[in-house]
């Protein structure tokens, strides 16, 4: 085993707190102990306490409060990793589910328990501030940020700089709507930035700065919609005041009368694009834009509370890591399925799969936090990072080390060869733990990651997104899947509605529903015979999207109800 | 807070009374009045034209007995104890159904 | 009803009209949106305030505003926060130095939003603790963006000093 990397005194891929952050924190968890202690005391109704707690991340489901602590651009490091282990053997029951919005959430806490927690996160710089409620959420970011060879400017400065903005933001804490944010730096959206209430891509700048372009108004739920293209080189400097701009539009026209029609989305349709841009222009020459001008001096001084990996690798490490590919077949299998390329000589991104077979997509134990903090210490400068696809990173690699890292994460169950295959499955927590649920998505999950569990069928199949949501509200972004799962209710009973041909990336699509519902024990048979006719009509090296969006539905919709 | 989804009662049928915790958020059924229980299978079965008054008496006292979204939950005519005939009403009474170990039954015997 | 300034009681020297109510010739007197006319009419150098409801366009007071003391806005639920943004609007873009007073319902978790969307008031809601609103005000000694207020940033960060 190779030495353990030295930890740098200010954390990698994320920014470093200081006393004042730590302050703040502080005062926050205060606020919030005051504000459980009235309600305790009965001076705060349930009515007046929700959006407070939700403000914390504090939500009331099925069987317990759920707290969902923010995880900003997607990014942790190995002491934080290490305290939610703490926090989840101590306050919950063993472990905690990785969410798509890159957030981690627990399913047993105790209100009482709550301020205690937050103290104790506050303790490594982490917060839940803002996971909930009808404000600006965490902002989420490309799992590759900073390593990946396509990318052009690393996002999670400016993430971090949305994240400071956006925190107790004394205008846009009471939206019409939640409010999220997604920013890539990478020409290959990672992101679903046209899946958001504002999507930004940045890139160079001509001057050497940073520019960005704008999308807004997308978003799954009951309307999902494409963003659209608001603007091109919106200048680094006037990114505060656009966004704004963009915001207080939506704040003072967004619709308050009812919550289904209340997100962006709508008003961006209502007003048409010209209309809304028109709007937004208006109060960007009416504002002060000075008050609101993000300096060089600050995005340097931002930046440079960012911990920079030291990356150095031995001449001949790629040439290592091809020797034990081809000694290890299946060690060859995981470096090709859950591998990234990293702009770095000698370097790779590794993925972590939180997908086993049969397994819940996206819940680790506290056992295998800890595992994975000390496999980040080792091998990747303490950094982890959350994926959209409920899996972890760590992103900067030794290839000469990957095949150590590989066999650890094989003893923790922890590395199942699948990423961007048919067992990595993206599930919300539906029905076992949601009260908004109408029917259970992780039971579905588990059926279908079991029955293709074996690594060589997932590799034949190929390419191929599977995301499944227990209502109509997608947080497991079923519209945006290959093939989406939506459960349904009804008279009680759990049914599930496929839609096909979905797609969150640069070539975002809406997936068309296939047909009727099928009732929960004929959902994975179907989704199988799918697959089959998939495999007997694709050519070449098609994806399954490529198939259906050659072929359209009729097929496929013979394969499912045919037999049924 | 009266949840649609569970107002899925019929004129004839019987109900229970469900309600979170303030303090820890667990599920709770009415027992009798200002008595609560973890298991479902204590609670008591009232028959569904008394059910709205039980409902607003017990909300009624809900900041004094600890208690958050008291509503009914219709359950099945002839079980013994008590099930509900939403799936929903049944994870809620019986635990999730990916982690057959946290049933409340499970619970309850970890902590006695 | 209590009147809320920097975190202490103070005393509420105007009267608030509704629709019907005659308006007095003298003294300060809110009228609502409706009356801002009738208000007007008054004689010049007799305080005047306009009580406007949410979904106002604060533009439409750009002419009105250099004879008005005092804005009302309003927070008909607490959740709706489009009085945050005509506050904000009412100084940034019309450069308003009057008082802008807070009504409705808000709460005093979002007594600081309130202040530094540049409102200077809060007409506190019935069974309102005082001590509550007081804690609030204090609760924060730094915020992450600029506001209406101007405070000093620190150093070349994005932090504002408060207080
Ligand atoms: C278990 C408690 C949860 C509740 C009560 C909840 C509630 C909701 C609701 C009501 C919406 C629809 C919002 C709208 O359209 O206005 C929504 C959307 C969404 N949620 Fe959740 N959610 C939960 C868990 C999650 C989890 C675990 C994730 C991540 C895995 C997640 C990610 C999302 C995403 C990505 C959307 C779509 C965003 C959009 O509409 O643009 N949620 N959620
Ligand atoms: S999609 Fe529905 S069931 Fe799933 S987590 Fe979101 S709100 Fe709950």
């Amino acid at each position: 085993m190779p030495d353990t990397i030295q930890a740098p005194a200010l954390p990698v891929g994320h920014y470093g707190y200081d006393q004042v952050d730590r302050a703040f924190l502080a005062d926050r968890v205060e606020q919030f102990r005051d504000q459980v202690a009235r309600r305790i005391a009965g001076t705060l109704s349930e009515d007046e306490f929700k959006p407070l707690r939700l403000m914390n991340g504090l939500y009331l489901q099925l069987h317990a409060y759920m707290l969902r602590i923010a995880i900003p651009y997607g990014v942790l490091d190995s002491r934080q990793m290490r305290e939610l282990a703490h926090i989840a053997r101590t306050y919950d029951r063993d472990y905690g589910h990785f969410t798509t919005r890159q957030n981690l959430q627990f399913n047993w806490i105790r209100l009482e328990d709550t301020p205690d927690i937050l103290a104790r996160l506050a303790d490594v710089d982490m917060h839940a501030i803002q996971t909930s409620g009808n404000c600006i959420r965490n902002v989420t970011c490309d799992q590759f940020a900073g390593a990946a060879q396509d990318e052009l400017v690393d996002p999670r400065v400016h993430a971090e700089i949305l994240r400071q903005w956006s925190t107790l933001h004394p205008e846009f804490t009471f939206l019409p709507r939640k409010f999220k944010i997604a920013i890539s730096g990478s020409p290959n959206d990672r992101v679903a930035a046209r899946f958001h209430d504002i999507g930004l891509v940045a890139k160079p700048a001509p001057d050497g700065g940073t520019m960005f372009d704008v999308f807004v108004g997308g978003g799954m739920g009951r309307t999902p919609i494409v963003g659209v293209h608001l603007r091109d080189d919106l200048p680094e400097e006037d990114l505060l005041a656009y966004l704004e701009a963009m915001v207080r539009v939506y704040n003072e026209y967004g619709r308050r009368d009812n919550i289904y029609k209340a997100r962006i989305k709508i008003l961006v349709q209502a007003l048409g694009t010209e209309g809304y841009r028109a709007k937004v222009d208006a109060e960007f020459a009416a504002m002060n834009r000075a008050r609101y001008r993000l300096p060089p001096e600050t995005v340097a001084a931002i930046r440079a509370r960012f911990g920079t990996p030291d990356l150095h690798a031995p001449d001949d490490a790629a040439e290592q890591l091809a020797r034990a590919r081809r000694a290890d077949p299946a060690f060859d299998r995981w470096v090709r399925t859950n591998t990234h390329p990293h702009r770095a000589p000698g370097h790779i991104s590794a993925v972590i799969s939180l997908k086993p077979a049969g397994g819940i997509p996206g819940d680790a134990t506290s056992a295998q936090m800890d595992i994975i903090a000390d496999l980040a210490d080792r091998h990747a400068f303490g950094e982890i990072r959350v994926t959209h696809m409920q899996n972890l990173v760590l992103g900067h690699v030794r290839q000469d080390e990957l095949h150590a890292l590989w066999q650890a994460l094989r003893a923790a169950d922890l590395a199942s060869a699948n990423i961007g295959l048919i067992g990595d499955i993206i599930a919300c927590p539906g029905l076992d733990y949601c009260s908004l649920a109408n029917a259970r998505s992780i039971p579905i999950a588990q059926k279908l990651s079991a029955r293709f569990a074996s690594p060589e069928l997932q590799e034949t199949i190929g390419p191929i997104e599977i995301k499944i949501s227990g209502c109509i509200n997608a947080c497991g972004h079923h519209h945006a899947g290959h093939i989406g799962i939506l459960g349904v209710d009804k008279k009680g009973e759990e049914f599930f509605q496929l839609t096909l041909g979905g797609s969150p990336g640069s070539d975002a699509s809406v997936g068309q529903i296939l047909g009727p519902a099928l009732p929960e024990d004929a959902t994975v048979d179907a989704i199988a015979r799918l697959v089959d006719a998939y495999l007997v009509h694709r050519t070449g090296g098609e994806r399954f999207l490529d198939t259906y969006r050659r072929l359209g539905a009729a097929l496929f919709k013979d394969a499912v109800y045919a037999t049924a | 807070m009266s949840d649609v989804r569970n107002n899925r009662r019929e004129a004839g049928g019987s109900s229970v009374i469900t309600a979170n915790r303030l303090l820890d958020g667990r599920i709770v059924w009415q027992v009798a009045e200002g008595d609560w229980s973890t298991i479902i299978a204590d609670a008591r079965i009232i028959p569904n034209a008394d059910i709205e008054a039980a409902i607003a008496q017990a909300a009624a006292r809900q900041q004094a007995d600890g208690l958050v979204g008291i509503y009914g939950v219709q359950v099945e005519t002839d079980a013994t104890p008590p099930v509900p005939v939403t799936v929903r009403e049944r994870i809620r009474a019986f635990g999730p159904s990916v982690h057959p170990d946290f049933t409340p039954v499970a619970e309850l015997e970890a902590h006695a | 009803m209590p009147l809320l300034e920097n975190g202490r009681l103070v005393p509420d020297d105007w009267t608030t009209l509704d629709a019907d109510a005659p308006l007095p010739a003298t003294g300060p007197v809110i009228v609502p949106l409706s009356r801002l006319e009738e208000g007007l009419a008054r004689p010049h150098g007799e305080k005047l305030g306009v009580a406007i409801p949410q979904d106002a366009e604060i533009d439409t007071l750009r002419t009105a505003l250099p004879r008005l003391s005092l804005v009302a806005v309003t927070f008909p639920i607490f959740r709706d926060g489009r009085a945050f943004s005509q506050a904000r609007a009412l100084r940034e873009h019309l450069h308003f130095t009057g008082e802008i007073r807070a009504t409705g319902k808000p709460l005093p978790d979002q007594y600081e939003f309130l202040l530094r969307c540049g409102v200077s008031t809060v007409d506190l809601p019935p069974g309102s603790e005082p001590e509550v609103w007081a804690r609030a005000h204090t609760r924060f000694r730094t915020a992450y963006q600029p506001s209406v207020l101007g405070e000093r940033a620190e150093g070349v960060t994005l932090r504002r000093l408060l207080g």
